[in-house]
């Protein structure tokens, strides 16, 4: 059994919840803590997310049914709430979607939290003029390090695509970035 | 704090691929910082948290179901009761409707008024209705004069009857013609 299956059976057993709990957030804190900030743009709504993407697994532990890992299992759920929070905060702000990209640049570079020179405003900029799933794909791959087959079972999209998504992304981050 | 020059060549710029943990792979290349002990205080927040969540909101662990007490099965195993019980019902009122019908016909088939029977019934069953019919004016009626015709002999036998030449001449007649 390996280690994500001993890890998973120790979170369904009753006596042995918190102790494997504790664990699961020294595996998985700091990668959804990333995961979640790229979606979310700053420190404050990462931690915020963070925290109830943990306490949802937490409460849904018993009922996964390991048809995936955990640990794509515990992306998706990052992932949505991260959605659920933007949702919130743009009806909150009345933003229309056209405007969204570039209000987040901008908040992402009042972030106490931000330190970009002039390169990695650069990046981040051409980041947010991509579409949605160009986005997460780019992100997924390049800054969280996953694999296609577990980028396509988060964002339910096939292998091929996902492959010929990333590709076009970074040829166009090549080409702008030497601009 | 003070910004990195370590990306002002534009042509190396995340060429490099991942960079050794996760943390230092967001904060070279996007930039983005967390603060100093984050994710200890973080822990020990998310754990407090959960602790607090469960004390108003305790988990009801899902007890593990038996193989035929699963939801599916429970209701595979109603659907096909319902079926069978639906099914012995409709055989059981389609032989009634046939007894019905016969007997109907046999009812019908004593009323000597044939024009008003043959409006009573169906197209479908006044084929039917014919052969109760032809079965009670045939065989019925004939059977029913016939115990006639030998009861009144036994009679004569038993009793003198100045009447009896006329009443059996009558029967006569009556049964020739049948």
């Amino acid at each position: 059994m390996n280690k994500e299956a001993v890890l998973v059976k120790k979170l369904k057993n009753a006596t042995l919840k918190e102790v494997a709990f504790s664990e699961l957030l020294d595996v998985y804190q700091e990668r959804l803590y990333w995961h979640i900030r790229k979606i979310v743009i700053t420190h404050e709504n990462a931690d915020d997310v963070l925290q109830n993407t943990f306490i949802r697994v937490y409460k849904s532990i018993a009922n996964f049914q390991e048809k995936s890992s955990l640990h794509t299992w515990m992306y998706r759920i990052a992932y949505n709430e991260s959605l659920r929070f933007l949702e919130k905060s743009n009806k909150k702000s009345y933003v229309h979607i056209d405007e969204v990209s570039s209000t987040h640049l901008e908040v992402l570079f009042e972030d106490v939290y931000f330190n970009g020179d002039e390169i990695q405003i650069k990046l981040n900029t051409i980041i947010a003029s991509f579409t949605e799933k160009q986005k997460r794909v780019f992100q997924m791959k390049y800054f969280d390090d996953l694999s296609f087959r577990k980028i396509s079972e988060i964002l339910k999209i096939s292998e091929s695509t996902l492959k010929s998504i990333y590709y076009t992304t970074v040829k166009i981050i090549e080409e702008k970035i030497l601009l | 704090m003070k910004k990195s020059r370590k990306n002002n060549d534009k042509t190396s710029f995340l060429k490099e691929g991942f960079i050794d943990t996760i943390s230092k792979n967001h904060t070279d290349y996007l930039g983005t910082i967390v603060p100093e002990g984050y994710f200890k205080k973080s822990k020990t927040a998310i754990l407090d948290k959960i602790k607090s969540e469960v004390k108003e909101n305790p988990v009801k662990e899902k007890q593990q179901l038996v193989f035929w007490m699963k939801p599916n099965i429970k209701y595979m195993v109603a659907a096909s009761l319902v079926f069978i019980f639906g099914l012995t019902f409709w055989l059981q009122n389609a032989n009634k409707k046939d007894d019905f019908s016969t007997t109907n016909f046999e009812i019908l088939s004593f009323n000597e008024d044939y024009l008003m029977n043959s409006l009573l019934v169906d197209d479908a069953e006044f084929e039917a209705l014919v052969d109760a019919t032809l079965m009670n004016e045939i065989v019925i009626k004939a059977e029913v004069y016939e115990r006639k015709m030998d009861a009144l002999f036994i009679n004569s036998l038993l009793v003198e009857d100045s009447l009896i030449d006329t009443y059996t001449e009558y029967f006569f007649l009556e049964t020739i013609i049948l």
